[in-house]
């Protein structure tokens, strides 16, 4: 039961998600807005449009997209969604997740290079370039986090409070910060990347889909709001108590969620994106927190 | 076991009859002995790695050498599987590389002699118990490497390299011989066996002659600081040789390393922390250099440091297991090491023969004029493209199997409880994931700036063709490997617990949990692969109809051409431009000048750090010293007759000292 609840969160709430966004958006900007459920719409859209295809490109310009959406989706069952309840709770499971998203990561990065476009070069290269700062970070994060609590599955997120007493709070805080800090990166948000943007040499993952057209364009789109509510779905975790009542906490999870996208609305509504120089001195950032968790968590275990 | 020596005297010999036989037909008759040797090493090997057997053959041949062991345990036998199996695939390879050489009328019977010379010699390297013998057959390997290497000797550059290699191997093995020498007189013999008690009554000495083994046996494997032949010596042989150096040869020294291990038993925390400390920096360090590397050849050399260096964290964490005694960790962790030795030599093989492949049909190495080749050369790009992820460590793959080994016994290991090493592993963790995202990054620069895209230069735009099937053949057996090891990793590992057990006693602890989690990651992985062939397959059909050809976008303009394209510079240079000071760069500028500027251009190319900063000083502060001495070397042979009788005066003066 549980998990078909989850099977319908993890394929639709993404669209939702990027629809509270617009929303949000829509909301600081005095508009109206268009309905939560025009992403939805949109990747039906898409989903029945023909192709028009570069004449550079070769069958792994074809392949790629699938390829993202299917180690997607493959790394999802690592990740606990609502009710805390992972499809695959095993141990280390954060390094299947990591690297099978690496996959789908790899597989993007050569489509953008198929086509021959120095445009979707730049996109790539800064794509390949953050996630190679934003991974150890992670990494550090989660492990750290796993060494506190003794134990080496995600479940280690939600025995923070249990195991580090008042240096709890501190780590819980950190650590949602660092995700969340890893969500606008990795789902290239304001200020990394602006999605709505219409100039191709200040884009970063948006450029690099720029010659996919029809469904492939949107199983990336689809992707990439996957990704990010399997990040938000760690904050989520990390949060919600363990002992509640199986609806509360699918209601409490859905409801941070929405918080997460209203919370990236407005910033993409308060702020402009990072020049580009900036935008690294931000990635580093993200490092640096995962640095403050490793010390508290270092501090915890061994200070006094 | 006589098997064994059978075909180990079989591989010595083939050469020598391949090269007899006619022109045409020498690397045919090379492969056919060569395999047929193999084989007769590989049937005992097998049997000893799945059954956990020892065979042991004692030979005497007078007093010096003493009692010479020839021993197949566990260990030895995953060597000798990976050498037979990966040279096999490489000699193979080679009928359809040397092919336009031999077309030219090169003379290719030194290197046909040599090739099996140094199989042979490796497959004595790793089985050879008794010090003396073993520098011997460590010697005949590094000398018959170096023949392979000088290949084409008559380009400058490649005797240069060869050279270097050569110093690099003979400075290494004086390292090795000192340690030997400490050993043998402290046990009164030459055979390995002794050497264990030594080992078990000094604790402090077992750490210097460690240090002293991994100093030469690190040169061979290619650890930073004593990497620095390997970039330059990599590029310079031909292709199959560079599979054979890097897939397996420089695995001779993890196996010096792990045989030392193996004698030690339980190594001390402070060698623990210097292994996994210098492999970290190792594969940081190589997989930096590679991104910075447009030589085809040099990025893969470079990426191999790289994996030894995960190798030798997984050595590492496996040591500190043994040191904090915590068997599981040193289980996983070793497990994780071994089995990526024959990860890395199986895509490393696959990547290098994939790279003579591009090589022989572009002849050019440097991937800024490469580009577009997937359209003219489909089956080694699928090839290479296997490689490169599996490379990566990316899941279904082989790769990833044995870096989740390594990762899986570190985080096991974050549960001892003791500063130093929670720390320690925090930070291993997190460098192994930037290795891996850099990788990423070298890989997808690597093959798209090779396979995808237009053709960036003439080189490129004239194949027409791909290579033939002797070339594609080998690659496809290799290529099927990776995914073979990725989908059946739970039987892998367990294989790999007969030669763990050396170090641990599996059988004593419960291994059940590691194991059953890669059972399911192997369930996991078939799963991946069989829905991912399904969506392919399912996307292929449903589109084929639906699509429009275009130009690529490039904002409205439609006449884009290769000049355009992001090059494999400008592909790397934000995530470099972070780590300037880490390079040297030297920049080749020639700026358009005058009204009607004539010629104008711009290279850049990165040093290697320590070349630049460490080698290069020594080196000329050496000239500066031996130039002080150039007087002595008059060139009139009279005072040479006079520096020999002084010689002779001296040596007698010397003997009456010490006799009286």
């Amino acid at each position: 039961m549980i998990i078909l609840v989850n099977l319908i969160i993890l394929l639709l709430v993404p669209f939702l998600m990027a629809g509270v966004i617009k929303k949000t958006k829509a909301f600081w900007g005095g508009r109206k807005g268009a309905s939560i459920f025009q992403p939805l719409y949109d990747f039906v859209k898409l989903i029945k449009k023909d192709f028009v295809i570069s004449r550079t490109t070769s069958a792994i310009f074809k392949i790629a997209p699938v390829i993202q959406i299917a180690s997607v989706l493959f790394a999802a069952m690592f990740v606990p969604l609502a009710y805390g309840s992972t499809f695959l709770n095993v141990s280390a499971g954060l390094i299947i997740f990591a690297y099978t998203l690496s996959l789908g990561k790899f597989a993007s990065l050569i489509s953008a290079m198929d086509t021959g476009s120095s445009f979707e070069g730049m996109g790539a290269s800064r794509e390949a370039c953050f996630t190679a700062i934003v991974e150890p970070a992670f990494f550090m994060l989660i492990a750290s986090i796993m060494a506190l609590t003794g134990t080496t599955t995600f479940d280690s997120l939600r025995n923070i409070l249990a195991n580090a007493g008042s240096y709890g709070i501190l780590i819980i805080i950190f650590a949602a910060v660092v995700l969340f800090i890893m969500i606008l990166i990795e789902g290239s948000r304001v200020p990394v990347d602006d999605p709505a943007t219409h100039l191709e040499l200040t884009m970063i993952h948006e450029v690099m889909i720029l010659d996919n057209s029809g469904s492939d364009l949107a199983l990336f789109s689809w992707a990439n709001g996957i990704k990010m509510l399997l990040l938000s779905s760690l904050i989520a975790f990390m949060v919600i108590p363990a002992g509640l009542n199986e609806w509360l906490s699918i209601g409490l999870y859905l409801l941070i969620m929405f918080i997460i996208s209203v919370l990236i609305g407005t910033i993409e509504s308060a702020m402009a994106r990072f020049r580009m120089s900036h935008v690294f001195e931000f990635v580093f950032v993200m490092s640096s927190f995962a640095l403050v968790v490793l010390s508290l968590v270092v501090a915890r275990m061994f200070g006094g | 076991m006589s098997s064994f020596f059978i075909g180990l005297i079989l591989l010595f010999f083939s050469g020598i009859v391949a090269a007899k036989c006619p022109k045409n037909f020498k690397i045919t008759a090379l492969s056919i002995l060569s395999a047929i040797g193999s084989g007769f090493c590989f049937v005992p090997a097998l049997h000893s790695l799945l059954s956990g057997e020892y065979f042991v053959k004692t030979f005497v041949f007078n007093d010096l050498f003493g009692a010479v062991n020839f021993v197949i345990d566990p260990l030895s036998a995953f060597f000798i599987i990976v050498i037979s199996v990966m040279s096999l695939a490489s000699i193979i390879y080679s009928k359809g590389y040397l092919k336009p050489y031999i077309e030219k009328g090169k003379n290719i019977n030194a290197h046909i002699v040599f090739l099996p010379v140094l199989v042979a010699s490796m497959m004595a390297v790793v089985t050879c118990q008794n010090a003396l013998m073993f520098l011997i057959c460590w010697e005949i390997m590094s000398l018959s490497s170096f023949f392979l290497v000088i290949f084409e000797n008559e380009k400058k550059e490649v005797l240069k390299a060869g050279i270097k290699y050569l110093v690099f191997m003979h400075i290494s093995v004086i390292f090795i011989i000192a340690a030997f020498a400490m050993l043998s007189i402290k046990a009164g013999s030459f055979d390995f066996s002794s050497f264990k008690d030594v080992f078990a009554h000094n604790a402090h000495f077992a750490n210097i002659v460690f240090l002293l083994l991994f100093v030469g046996f690190g040169t061979k494997a290619g650890f930073v600081p004593f990497h620095n032949w390997l970039p330059d010596a990599h590029p310079a042989a031909p292709s199959h040789v560079s599979a054979i150096m890097s897939g397996v040869m420089i695995k001779t020294g993890i196996y010096g390393i792990l045989r030392t291990l193996a004698l030690i038993g339980n190594p001390s925390k402070s060698i623990s922390y210097t292994v996994l400390i210098i492999s970290i920096v190792s594969a940081l360090y190589g997989v930096l250099y590679a991104i910075t590397q447009h030589d085809l050849k040099r990025l893969l050399a470079y990426h191999s440091i790289e994996n030894i260096g995960i190798i030798g964290i997984g050595l590492g964490v496996g040591m500190l297991g043994l040191a904090y005694n915590n068997p599981i960790v040193a289980i996983l962790g070793f497990a994780g090491g071994i089995l990526h030795i024959l990860n890395h030599s199986i895509f490393k093989e696959l990547l290098f023969l994939s790279a003579g492949s591009v090589y022989t049909k572009t002849h050019t190495r440097n991937i800024e004029l490469l580009g577009g080749l997937i359209k003219s050369m489909p089956k080694s790009a699928v090839l290479f493209l296997i490689g490169s992820v599996a490379i990566c460590g990316l899941p279904p793959f082989n790769g990833f199997v044995s870096e989740f080994l390594v990762y899986l016994g570190m985080f096991k290991g974050l549960s001892i409880h003791n500063f130093f090493s929670v720390i320690m592993l925090l930070f291993a963790i997190a460098a192994l994931a930037l290795v891996g995202t850099m990788a990423v990054l070298c890989f997808t620069k690597a093959f798209s700036i090779i396979f995808l895209g237009m053709p960036r230069s003439e080189a490129a735009e004239k194949v027409k063709e791909d290579c033939g099937l002797s070339m594609i053949l080998p690659m496809c057996f290799l290529a099927s490997l990776t995914l073979a090891i990725g989908v059946s990793s739970v039987f892998v590992f367990a294989i790999m617990l007969n030669p763990v057990n050396i170090f641990v006693d599996v059988s004593q602890y419960n291994i059940l949990p590691a194991i059953s989690l890669m059972a399911m990651v192997t369930l996991y992985a078939l799963a991946f692969v069989v829905f991912l062939g399904i969506l392919i397959f399912i996307k292929l059909k449903l589109t084929n109809g639906k699509i429009e050809m275009h130009e690529t976008w490039g904002c409205g303009y439609n006449k884009g051409n290769n000049h355009m394209q992001y090059t494999a510079s400008s592909y790397a240079s934000p995530f470099l431009s972070m780590l300037a000071p880490l390079f040297k760069k030297v920049f080749d500028i020639e700026k358009p000048r005058k009204l009607f500027p004539q010629s104008a251009h711009f290279s850049l190319h990165v040093e290697d750090i320590e070349e630049a900063y460490v080698i290069e000083p020594i080196l000329k502060s050496d000239e500066w010293f031996l130039s002080k001495f150039e007087g002595i070397q008059s060139g009139n042979i009279q005072s040479y007759i006079k520096y020999g009788l002084i010689f002779l005066v001296i040596v007698l003066i010397g003997c009456f000292i010490a006799l009286g």
